[in-house]
């Protein structure tokens, strides 16, 4: 048995509003495991159902083997980071840190050593003595990650903790929380509606849509291997191509809705191709340079397609209206029923 | 269990709105459409119309009130326009100022400009002397002129915060698209600020009608329809309280349809400022730098003139009502040995009533604020309704609901207690549900996560965050208890006079002396309240209104 499941969880707000539609999975212990959708597809109501704030309306939780279902949330010992921090403006810092203890009863000279050593974990240290509202959101973070921490929970829950913070500052600290986790060994559920966050700090991912889980699997199998055109299409970009697209592109397509292939697995022609290359004529509509890379818009008889090309030459240059010749290897080719459902075979 | 605990409080609540609302409001209509045999009749409301006397009142009320609202609008939108976008050497006395002015009592204020104004005033003495003659202050001037300078700062306070809030870069946006300096003002800010302007004319205009110490102390004969009920119910002959009642009547129907067109013209009217880009202060020069601090400096004084009036009048030498040369200790020596028991009443009910508004508006404020239902927004609109009462109605109003069994509170100390109560309710209502929204409710579920049980979260993280703002309410309430005159004055009996009870009757019998001393020492109470308050949740006026 997993160490956490969830199984058919369903929630139905007031009308007919389903936030939950029948999602089970597991979690193992250690386990890093994201939860990934578009907001209001029911990331926070499933996360709060694992907390004990919301009640499924069917289905059901355990935790650690024993079910959750009658216990009240605050003998869960789940410990929770919140979108908004949630730390407690008239407490010091090191007072944020020690509140889940004091509810446990632990004597004073334990506290006092677990708070530090929490705080010293997320480099917090100096401020003990600080009030909250003299630190910035990234040092309020910090502070909700390590009061809930240090009661060393059976399970970490975070809801989008970074989605308030600048992108610098997000890429630090969600590689912080990444290496905290696995150095204490804890599972933890991270919510977030960003791909690239959960590509890089999650064990597995699981993403949702309306309710629904669309795929679970780790960052690798949910980029390249996505069972479902949503999966395909919200993990990064994709260009998806309709049906008729099949005869510019050499296939067969009894059953196929549409067709999608990435960016980068898309170049420009410049002759030595592989065998199963497909070859594709086309007219340059936009040239956008970002860098460490660069996207080309072409349009081409089988739809609009975006290049990208790695590494672009600063003097490389692109006019709308002229001819390109784009490639593209047919193993690269997803393609997906009516219902959005993956197809098996590469390039089919 | 907790869910349980919470339809209590909506239960009670519903009584207490329903005890001390329903029914006198329920009184106050039947009387009004009921003859002496007890059954149905119109006649009441058809003697109203037809009735010059009564005619006269009406049209007297609309009158004083457009006239407060338009004084008020011209004095509070020049000041605010000042404060907010010229530097005034001051400005915190100038605030300061109009607090004072908010809030000492209205009768104060009529009281002091008798003094300076009236037909043996100071200043029109001196002038005659001079050879200027200015009539004496009494009738409708006088009452505009007071009306002007006591609620000015509603809109003062409303709009100077708007205009506060305008991002610069509206304005400077219309400048660079080619607007006048004029054009600017009036296409741009003038209509930002009209929302705020209007809530501040609608107080304003609400409390010109509610009126009755100013109309019936510096009035002389101009009647208004607050003073036509207390004079109605009081009269010691032929005391009519069913055309009482009916007046009172109209004076809520009055009041509620110019808050609903208030709500009506402002319905589409809501900006949110945004306070990235904050309108600089301009530092003026010469002529015109001097003319806008007459102008702020000239309202502020005048506004706050009868609190400083009250003041050195309180310590002039006096023997009975008359007023001697020389300073003094006499009226306060008056009121310790003779009005111990005033002082000592108007602190009792207040602190009762204080105690009353907090605990129960706090948990009715919680109701509202964090238990989303069809009834609790029915309960938060139906503690609209006191908010509309002038107290003269209240005070009737009460009279006639618990004149007899089963709950015959006349003449006692309670019913001036929950008559205040309700009249504050829903300000305490209000500002314990604003200052729980702005705990976020994940707060709570933190401490829950952490091991606190919901009703410990609630004790040892939302309560210690609101106990400021609830504090600081409570405060506020006490300054409106202590200060209220026109329910009490129908409600009181000899036993029960509190100390604004005791000033209009003391300026009634020219006791000029004592009503001064008394008044002092209402302001001096007043002011520590709200020093205390303002200590509490950082100094917004705003939350004066
Ligand atoms: N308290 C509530 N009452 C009614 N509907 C709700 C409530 N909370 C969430 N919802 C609805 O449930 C859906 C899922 O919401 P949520 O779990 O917050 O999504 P996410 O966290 O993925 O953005 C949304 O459609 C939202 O409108
Ligand atoms: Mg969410």
């Amino acid at each position: 048995m997993s160490y956490l499941t969830v199984k058919d969880a369903s929630k139905q707000f007031g009308g007919s509003v389903r936030a939950l539609d029948g999602v089970s999975f597991a979690v193992e212990r250690n386990e890093f495991f994201t939860l990934l959708g578009p907001s209001g597809c029911g990331k926070t109501t499933l996360l709060r159902s694992i907390a004990g704030f919301a009640d499924l309306t069917a289905g059901s939780i355990s935790l650690a083997g024993a079910a959750l279902d009658a216990v009240p949330s605050h003998k869960r010992d789940i410990g929770m980071v919140f979108q908004d921090y949630a730390v407690f403006p008239h407490l010091t810092v090191a007072e944020n840190v020690a509140f889940g203890l004091k509810a446990r009863k632990v004597p004073a000279t334990e506290t006092a050593t677990r708070v530090a050593e929490a705080l010293n974990t997320v480099r917090l240290g100096a401020m003990a003595a600080r009030l909250p509202a003299a630190l910035s959101g990234g040092q309020q973070q910090r502070i909700g990650l390590a009061r809930a921490m240090v009661i060393r929970p059976k399970l970490l829950l975070m809801d989008e903790p970074l989605s308030n913070l600048d992108a610098k500052l997000r890429i630090d600290l969600r590689d912080e929380i990444r290496d905290i986790q696995k150095s204490i060994g804890i599972a933890a559920i991270y919510v977030t509606h960003d791909q690239e966050e959960a590509l890089a700090i999650s064990d597995r991912i699981c993403v949702m849509n309306a309710g629904r889980i669309e795929q679970i699997g780790t960052p690798q199998e949910i980029y390249a291997d996505p069972r479902t055109i949503f999966v395909a299409s919200f993990v990064g970009t994709m260009n998806i191509l309709p049906q008729e697209a099949a005869s510019h592109l050499g296939l067969e397509s009894s059953r196929v809705h549409q067709w999608a292939i990435r960016p980068e697995h898309i170049q420009l022609d410049q002759g030595n191709l592989a065998p199963d290359s497909v070859r594709l004529a086309g007219r340059v509509e936009k040239y956008t340079y970002l860098g460490r890379e660069a996207h080309v818009m072409a349009q081409t008889p089988a739809g609009k397609i975006v290049v990208q090309l790695a590494d672009p030459a600063p003097s490389l240059r692109m006019e709308p209206g002229s001819a390109i010749s784009l490639a593209f290897r047919r193993q690269d080719i997803l393609s997906f029923d009516s219902k959005g459902v993956r197809l098996e075979g590469r390039g089919n | 269990m907790r869910v349980s605990f919470w339809t209590l409080v909506s239960i009670f609540a519903w009584l207490i709105l329903i005890a001390l609302l329903v029914v006198p409001l329920g009184s106050v209509l039947l009387s009004s459409v009921q003859d002496q045999a007890g059954s149905f009749t119109l006649a009441n409301y058809a003697r109203f119309i037809e009735t010059p006397r009564f005619r006269t009142a009406f049209l007297n009320t609309l009158i004083i009130g457009f006239g407060g609202l338009a004084g008020s609008l011209l004095l509070g939108s020049a000041m605010a326009f000042c404060m907010a976008r010229i530097e005034i050497r001051g400005s915190r006395i100038v605030s300061l100022l109009a607090i004072l002015a908010l809030v000492s009592p209205p009768f104060i204020g009529a009281y002091s400009w008798i003094v300076l104004f009236g037909s043996g005033g100071l200043v029109r003495q001196t002038l005659m002397s001079w050879g200027i003659f200015i009539p004496p202050i009494f009738g409708l001037w006088g009452i505009l002129i007071v009306f002007s300078f006591k609620f000015y700062p509603y809109v003062y306070l409303l709009a100077s915060g708007a205009l506060a809030n305008i991002n610069r870069s509206l304005e400077e946006a219309a400048e660079s698209l080619g607007l006048t300096p004029f054009q600017r003002v009036m296409k741009i800010s003038f209509p930002l600020v009209l929302p705020a302007l209007s809530a501040g004319g609608l107080l304003a205009l609400i409390h010109s009608i509610a009126d009755f110490g100013t109309p019936r102390l510096i009035g002389r004969g101009f009647n208004v329809l607050a003073t036509e009920a207390y004079t109605l119910y009081s009269a010691e002959v032929g005391s009519n309280l069913s055309m009482a009642t009916t007046i009172s009547i109209v004076l809520i129907l009055l009041s509620m349809f110019f808050v609903f067109a208030q709500r009506y013209m402002s319905r589409r009217n809501v900006y949110h400022g945004n306070l990235i880009n904050k309108p600089v202060k301009k530092k003026l020069t010469g002529f015109p730098n001097i003319a806008a601090h007459v102008v702020v400096y000239g309202i502020a004084l005048i506004g706050a003139m009868p609190a400083f009036i009250a003041a050195i009048y309180s310590v002039r030498r006096t023997s009975g009502p008359v007023f001697h040369p020389g300073f003094g200790l006499d009226s306060y020596r008056r009121i310790l040995y003779n009005l111990a028991d005033v002082v000592q009443n108007s602190l009792t009910f207040s602190f009762a009533t204080v105690a009353l508004i907090v605990t129960i508006g706090t948990l009715i404020g919680c109701l509202v604020a964090r238990k989303m239902s069809v009834n609790n927004s029915l309960l938060d609109a139906t503690l609209m309704v006191p908010y509309v009462m002038p107290g003269i109605v209240v005070g009737i109003a009460f009279v006639a609901a618990f004149n007899s069994p089963p709950l015959a509170l006349t003449g006692t100390a309670a019913v001036i207690i929950l008559s205040i109560f309700i009249r504050r309710l829903p300000y305490s209502v209000r500002s314990s549900a604003s200052a729980l929204r702005q705990v976020s409710p994940s707060m709570e579920e933190a401490a829950i996560s952490l091991g606190y049980s919901p009703s410990r979260a609630f004790m040892k993280v939302t309560v210690p965050l609101i106990l400021p703002g609830i504090i600081a309410g409570g405060m506020l309430s006490f300054v409106t208890a202590i200060n209220e005159l026109s329910s009490s004055l129908v409600l009181y009996v000899g036993s029960t006079a509190t100390m604004p009870v005791r000033i209009y009757i003391a300026i009634n019998d020219g006791d000029y002396g004592t009503a001064a001393a008394l008044s002092t020492v209402l302001l001096v109470l007043s002011s520590t309240a709200i020093y205390i308050a303002f200590r509490l949740m950082g100094r917004d006026e705003r939350a004066l209104l």
